[in-house]
């Protein structure tokens, strides 16, 4: 209370001395976007350091000399402005600056105005994600930023996506990006808890100088995201609903129906052994087993927050509710989510709080295998002629081995209920005696819980021990704690000279565990524990019990357990005129994943921007080029290996043999193990021009991975296949263009487009010092090749003559004989080129905006369709087997069913390409004028389609698909339609 | 307010003092043991024996699962003519039963990696255990010779299949011998003679050690290991594999001496574990969690019948109820799941289904133990070698008398000789050991010639035959091998 007296007091004092020469100049500053007040607002008498700051209803007074004309009004996020002062209450719109350099940006553990940063960043906005109705955030980001592929593999509702930036990096080290939450370290891939919602935005670091500040975690890129913070002023409370829609995508593979089913099955020895009547009863029956287990979802969602905040007290509190179902049946996802964001502070400390409270239950189908109880292969192999039901009400049983899908969706279920607690408190002093010294400490925690509910039922459950279904019940978690804590120094040394360094302590620190138990005999009354029959000695229901230091309790591995990460760092940043920057980082990470000798590395980067359009030269241009920024920076960032915690250790687990405890040596060690490094040069330039009308950026990387994590190959004669170990380089390189055209900007009617392109290009510069090349499976790295090839024999057609396959061998000669010493590259499964474009135009109150995403150049083993193509008569098959060949002189493209069958050929390699129509929207903000009556700030209504329109050329249900193999039962992303409202009050 | 100012700027400072310790990277696994901190005693060298017999049950070895069949449990049977695909199969092994697989096969990768993983245990379990020798030598007796009878177990079950024939000093193509830990050794394919020399060193060695132990190994409740017996009837096996008839004959002699045939009314119950008669070795699968060794022929619980029994099979019953195997070996179900398993051979239900290893006492989950050695074996070993020995044609016949009187109620002997009597050892051979792991290698070593005609064609793609000239009877070394080994890449088998 002290101290806003003691302002008070101050302020009087200056004011009252400058009162005889001055007036009081009035103003209310608001949002060009929505017409609200904005508060906190800085307001200057250009040229001086007399300012004020707007009040909560964004009204200013301020007592100015005579002598001053212009205002300058500036404010975080918004471009700032000048205005000439006048007589009574001056009315000022501050737009926002998406295209300008002036923006801020948190890139870490500061934040930094764009203007100098030298590294390499890309941000994306609320607004661009924040009505997105998928719950894993990272499924909005695809398309959005160049250099940042999003690739989600899954439909299901919850799932996450798999993200890569500039180039898979690593074969067998992470490659997801590293994830901070308002300076916390979260869990990949494993959003689903989080509320998009509450996002800020989101800034993906890309380069070395960028990431440096997480060095050792940084290889892959870093996304950090803020959360939404208050601002002084009057409270506001928004509301948004959505309500919606989703469907299936139709396959472009066509199986049989009934009568060809049948007609096939004759053709090929008749292998269920059907009469004559009995095919005549079966060809009445035709079932599309899609419409069995598809339907449509459901998408609801709710989110009401309130923010404001008084002098440096600012809150933002929010709650909301997700309610997706999908569209295979019983699947869906229920979130509910709570936030607060407080922050305080006195003159000299700033502290904070953000907390977020999640809670998800999912229930998903198996996907992603070749399992025939997968309800979503099962649609694809039981026969047409079957119907779900028996005449009796009863679950219809298939002669043939592939069980109905429907039990295995209505009568078992298999759920998931995460808890999910992200937070962080920190606290910063700055030094009253020196000026620009401050200390901070920034603390968090990750918490992620998960129990698991497997229901499998009595009714279908008789594989389950005693042959009465089976209950599995587990719970999960994982702590990671991140505590950081910095000494700064800033100082303007004269008008020209500005320096900053800061030194920090970081500490990461994971600790997991994990257990289940299954449970048998069930029956009775009840489907949860109550049901599981006692075990004894003869009735086969003795429980099973697992756990281990894994977080999935599905999963409870031996092999991981604690970890911990240990870094110093430096940051030194030196600027010239606001027109040169130098920044640099210095660091050693040590990391509990490496062996005792090994455990230390350093790492390090440099980088240099120049705001040319600062310099006098430029003046002429200036009224075209408003800013040109030229970067670039170089430097190192580390990479550790994910499969396990404890690789540089010989490892011996549990065994039970008899019902006597053994050990097996469950790892073999590689103590040499030490960490994978990613050395990037980065150059580009950023401008705006015309006014802002024209915004682009264009990078170049060029990034070498050495000490490559690979699987180095062992003779199997050790009983192993593989081992991790340090060997090889691989260099990804590439160039990020974005640009952003406001091609007309009128009075009511704004055209707005965008668009961003990457193209990536890997190559493997080493391996082992004896090999080049590594095959693991249909994978090949070659030295001089891409990543990840594909490494098959080409099939080029069928022989007329016999129906034989028809391969090429390694001379291009036709052969009809399999060998796989005639394996050839065809083609990586990595993404060379991606990018995302669109546009929007604003009329009034209304707008349209469409956005589109591509991938283009990658190859897709499709197993999925290989599973309908392998000529087993007994269940059902592709609709193209009914081309296969049957007689001599026939020409075809499927060979007979007698010949050899391999799928791991080019017969099932597909190219990857496809062009998506993300989102597409429609909306109307209701004229201020008529909500003004009813108090309300604003409204928008709106209408949005998710996944529209896909053009492709894959033959399977979705061609989006992160590595290079679709083994079978795709989930396929969710085409959804849903309206909303946002409201503002 | 400075008094504040004070306290939070102290704690500040100490937040940043006490992050800066090194101990935060000390952390350690707690579910598994750092190996450079075990086998400092005799107890982790038994921990890692019962590891390596653990290991004997995953998929390849005698286990089952979708990546791979029990190579020594369900495969030969398979790949043979007692048994035949059938439309429930969902064509997980028909490529191998049907003889067009190659070498990226997953199942042929899997078994070999398989025994190889065994191998590597009980090597383990070997490497240092002698520096124990003179504290507890009957200790290390007990552990040392179960671990060599084991290695020499799998790598002979791999010169089964890898082999390019069983004489005893063929120069053909046998198979890497691994005797050191060494994750990056790069070893080539011994000749079958080598492969024999060591294979018969090693078990010669472990009849030594464990003739001299401090404890039992097994109970007449428990045949779980491996012990003097089931060594010899090892050697017993690989002798007769080999040709050496005498040594066959000799050994299989002291394990029928050492356990006789089980009562006709206890056989059934053999093969639910409800009786230990007559069993020398059998690994133990105790529950559903460890895997099952035969569940990919018929599986029991889902009652999916993936490859059911020949009619030619069938028909070698003259009189399927005397014979106590029929019903042992076969049984009639109806499709559904929970349908009866029914063993009345008289059953007009026509769907016919493996009945030896369908559970436990009344389980019907493929949970059962897999006997690797038993006393069957022994007489058809002691048979077979004394009707290639001059002179001895009485004595075989009189152990196939033996042997059949013991199975068939009221059987009266018969009287064979020559070429008669060694075509009724080996077609007893297929009714007493059928789907026991046996049929494809029995083939091998004798006619290398399969014909199949029950209702073959039935569907595409089942093979009929199988002639002497095919690749196939020498399985080829994985691709993945092929791959990593330059060592073995120019030793592939002949015609892959």
């Amino acid at each position: 209370m002290v101290k806003p007296l003691l302002n008070l007091l101050l302020g009087l004092l200056i004011s009252s001395c400058c009162f005889a020469q001055g007036r009081t100049v009035n103003g209310k500053v608001t949002a060009k976007a929505d017409g609200t007040p904005l508060p906190g607002v800085s307001v200057m008498v250009k040229g001086t350091s007399n300012g004020t700051q707007t009040d909560a209803q964004g009204n200013f007074g301020l007592d100015a000399p005579l002598s001053a004309k212009v205002l300058t009004i500036s404010y975080l996020g918004y471009k700032t402005q000048e205005a000439v002062i006048t007589a009574g209450t001056i009315s000022i719109t501050l737009d926002d600056n998406r295209q300008s350099l002036s923006e801020v940006i948190v890139t870490g553990y500061n934040a930094q105005s764009e203007r100098e940063i030298a590294g390499s960043v890309a941000t994306i906005k609320a607004e661009q994600i924040n009505q997105v109705p998928i719950a894993s955030f990272d499924q909005a980001l695809q398309g959005r930023a160049p250099g940042v592929l999003v690739q989600a593999s899954s439909g299901q509702p919850g799932a996450a996506a798999n993200v890569v930036v500039r180039g898979r990096g690593s074969i067998l080290g992470s490659t997801n990006p590293l994830y901070i939450m308002d300076g916390i370290e979260i869990t990949a891939a494993d959003f689903a808890t989080i509320n998009t919602q509450d996002i800020a935005d989101v800034t993906i670091l890309r380069d070395a100088l960028a990431t440096a500040q997480y060095g050792s975690r940084g290889a892959n890129g870093v996304v950090v995201i803020s959360t939404k913070q208050g601002r002084a002023g009057r409270a506001i409370v928004r509301y948004d609903a959505q309500f919606g829609r989703s469907t299936a995508p139709d396959s472009k593979v066509t199986l049989m129906n009934s009568a060809q089913k049948l007609d096939y099955e004759l053709a090929n020895g008749n292998p269920n052994g059907w009469t004559a009547d009995q095919i005549a009863v079966l060809k009445q029956t035709n079932t599309d087993w899609k419409d069995v287990i598809f339907k449509t979802g459901i998408t609801k969602s709710h989110n009401l927050s309130v923010s404001g905040g008084v002098d440096k007290t600012k809150y933002f509190v929010s709650g909301s509710l997700f309610d997706q179902s999908g569209t295979v049946l019983t699947t869906g996802l229920k979130r509910y989510n709570g936030r607060v964001n407080l922050s305080s502070g006195t003159q000299d400390f700033d502290f904070g709080l953000n907390s977020s409270y999640g809670y998800s239950n999912f229930s998903n189908t198996s996907e992603a295998n070749t399992v025939n109880a997968s309800p979503l292969n099962a649609i694809r192999w039981i026969n047409p002629y079957l119907t779900p039901y028996s005449p009796d009400g009863s679950y219809t049983e298939s002669v043939t081995g592939q069980p109905n899908p429907l039990p295995y969706l209505l009568e078992n279920n298999n759920s998931r209920g995460q808890l999910k607690l992200v937070g962080n408190v920190y606290a910063v002093y700055h030094v009253p005696v020196v000026k620009g010294l401050y200390a901070k400490v920034n603390g968090g925690v990750d918490y992620t819980s998960n129990e698991i509910t497997n229901f499998i039922s009595p009714v279908i459950g008789f594989n389950q021990p005693g042959g009465r279904g089976a209950l599995t019940r587990g719970y999960g978690k994982l702590t990671r704690y991140t505590l950081t804590s910095s000494i700064g120094y800033n100082k303007k040394i004269d008008q020209d000279h500005s320096i900053s360094a800061t030194l920090f302590n970081e500490i990461v620190s994971a600790k997991s565990n994990s257990f289940r138990f299954t449970g048998y005999g069930l029956g009775g009354a009840f489907e949860n524990e109550s049901g599981i029959t006692p075990g004894t000695a003869t009735n086969n229901f003795i429980p099973v019990v697992a756990g281990g230091g894994g977080a999935d309790p599905n999963n409870p591995s031996a092999l991981l357990g604690p970890n911990a990460l240990l870094s110093y760092f430096a940051n030194v940043k030196y600027n010239y005129k606001e027109r040169y920057f130098v920044e640099s980082y210095l660091r050693r990470d040590g990391s509990s994943r490496f062996g005792a000798d090994r455990r230390y590395a350093n790492f390090g980067s440099v980088g240099v921007s120049w705001i040319a359009s600062n310099e006098d030269f430029f003046a002429p241009v200036k009224s075209i080029f408003s800013d040109l920024k030229l970067k670039a920076s170089y430097g190192s960032a580390g990479n550790q290996p994910v499969t396990a915690d404890f690789l540089p250790r010989e490892l011996y687990g549990r065994a039970v043999y008899n019902g006597v405890s053994g050990l097996v040596q469950s790892q073999l060690n590689n103590p040499e193990l030490q960490w994978e490094r990613r050395t990037t040069f980065n150059t580009g330039l950023e401008f705006t021009a015309w006014n802002g009308r024209i915004g682009g950026s264009f990078d170049y990387y060029n990034a070498l991975t050495s000490n490559l994590l690979l699987n180095q190959q062992l003779s199997r004669t050790v009983g192993r296949t593989s081992l991790i170990s340090n060997s090889g380089k691989l260099r990804n390189s590439g160039i990020e263009a974005s640009l952003n055209v406001d091609v007309l900007k009128l009075q009511d009617f704004d055209w707005n487009v965008f668009a961003n392109f990457t193209y990536n290009k890997s190559k493997i510069v080493a391996l082992l010092p004896d090999q080049n090349e590594i095959i693991d499976g249909i994978y090949i790295n070659r030295v001089g090749e891409k990543l990840n090839q594909l490494y098959m024999v080409r099939y080029v057609g069928v022989n007329p003559a016999n129906g034989n396959s028809i391969y090429l061998d390694k001379n291009n000669n036709p052969t009809e004989t399999y060998s796989s010493n005639n394996r050839v590259l065809v083609g990586s499964a990595e993404t060379p080129y991606f990018g995302g474009f669109g546009s929007s135009i604003t009329y009034k109150g209304f707008e349209a905006s469409a956005f589109l995403s591509f991938v283009k150049g990658n190859k897709i083993l499709n197993y999925d369709r290989s599973n309908v193509e392998y000529p087993y008569a007994a269940d059902n098959l592709s609709a193209d087997l009914l081309r296969e060949w049957r007689t001599p002189g026939q020409v075809t493209d499927i060979p007979s069913p007698n010949n050899i069958y391999i799928a791991e050929t080019t017969r099932f390699v597909e190219i990857g390409d496809f062009l998506r129509l993300r989102n597409a929207t429609i909306s109307y903000s209701l004229p201020k004028t008529w909500l003004s009556r009813v108090k309300v700030n604003s409204l928008r209504v709106f209408v949005q389609g998710q996944n529209l329109v896909t053009w492709t050329k894959y033959r399977g249900f979705d061609p989006e698909y992160a590595t290079g193999n679709l083994i079978g039962a795709q989930y396929p992303a969710l085409r959804t339609i849903t309206a909303g409202l946002n409201i503002a009050l | 307010m400075k008094f504040r100012n004070y306290v939070l700027g102290a704690g500040l400072g100490l937040a940043l003092a006490t992050t800066s310790c090194k101990k935060v990277l000390n952390v350690a696994p707690e579910y598994a043991l750092d190996g450079s901190q075990i086998f400092t005693s005799l107890t982790d060298y038994e921990y890692s024996l019962t590891g390596t017999y653990s290991l004997l049950r995953q998929n390849g070895y005698y286990g089952n699962g979708s990546t791979g069949t029990g190579a020594w449990s369900s495969l030969p049977d398979m790949m043979g003519d007692d048994l035949l695909q059938t439309n429930e199969d969902l064509g997980n092994y028909g490529r191998l039963s049907n003889y067009t697989f190659t070498p990226n096969e997953t199942t042929v990768s899997t078994a070999w990696t398989a025994a190889y993983n065994v191998i590597t245990q009980a090597n383990i379990t070997i490497r240092g255990i002698d520096r124990f020798q003179s504290a507890n030598a009957q200790k290390v007796n007990r552990i040392k010779g179960q671990a060599l009878a084991l290695r020499a177990m799998a790598h002979f079950d791999l010169l089964r299949y890898w082999g390019s024939d069983f004489e005893r000093n063929s120069t053909g193509l046998g198979i890497p011998y691994v005797t050191e830990v060494n994750a990056f050794a790069k070893p080539s394919r011994l000749t079958v003679k080598d492969t024999y020399d060591r294979i018969f060193a090693d078990l010669n060695v472990a009849e030594t050690l464990l003739a001299n132990v401090d404890a039992p190994i097994n109970s007449a409740s428990s045949k779980a290991n491996i012990d003097l017996t089931a060594v010899r009837a090892l050697l017993a096996r690989v002798y007769l594999y080999s040709k050496n008839y005498t040594q066959a004959e000799a050994y299989a002699t002291q394990v029928i001496t050492a356990a006789p045939l089980a009562a006709a009314s206890n056989f059934a119950n053999i093969w639910k574990d409800g009786s230990q008669s007559e069993v020398i070795f059998a690994l133990v699968y105790s529950n559903i969690s460890e895997g099952n060794p035969h569940a990919q022929v018929h599986t029991a619980s889902l009652n999916r019948n993936c490859y059911r029994p020949t009619a030619g099979f069938m028909n070698l019953f003259a009189d399927k109820t005397a014979d106590v195997r029929y019903s042992a070996n076969v049984a009639s179900r109806s499709t559904g799941t929970g349908a009866a398993i029914v063993t009345d051979p008289a059953s007009t239900i026509t769907r016919k289904i493996v009945n030896k290893h369908i559970g436990k006492g009344t389980s019907v989950d493929n949970v059962v133990n897999w006997k690797v050695l038993r006393t069957g074996e022994m007489y058809l070993i002691r048979a077979e070698a004394r009707a290639m020995q001059q002179g001895k044609e009485t004595l075989a016949l009189a152990d196939l008398n033996s042997l059949r009187a013991a199975r068939v109620s009221n059987y009266t002997a018969v009287n064979l000789s020559g070429q008669a009597l060694i075509d009724a050892i080996f077609t007893e051979r297929r009714k007493e050991l059928f789907a026991e792991g046996h049929r494809w290698f029995d083939l091998k070593r004798t006619s290398r010639t399969i014909t199949r005609t029950d209702n073959v064609g039935a569907f595409s793609g089942l093979q009929s035959a199988l002639t002497s000239a095919s690749k196939v009877w020498v399985f080829p070394i994985p691709q993945g091998e092929i791959d990593a080994n330059p060592n073995i890449r120019t030793q592939q088998s002949p015609g892959w």
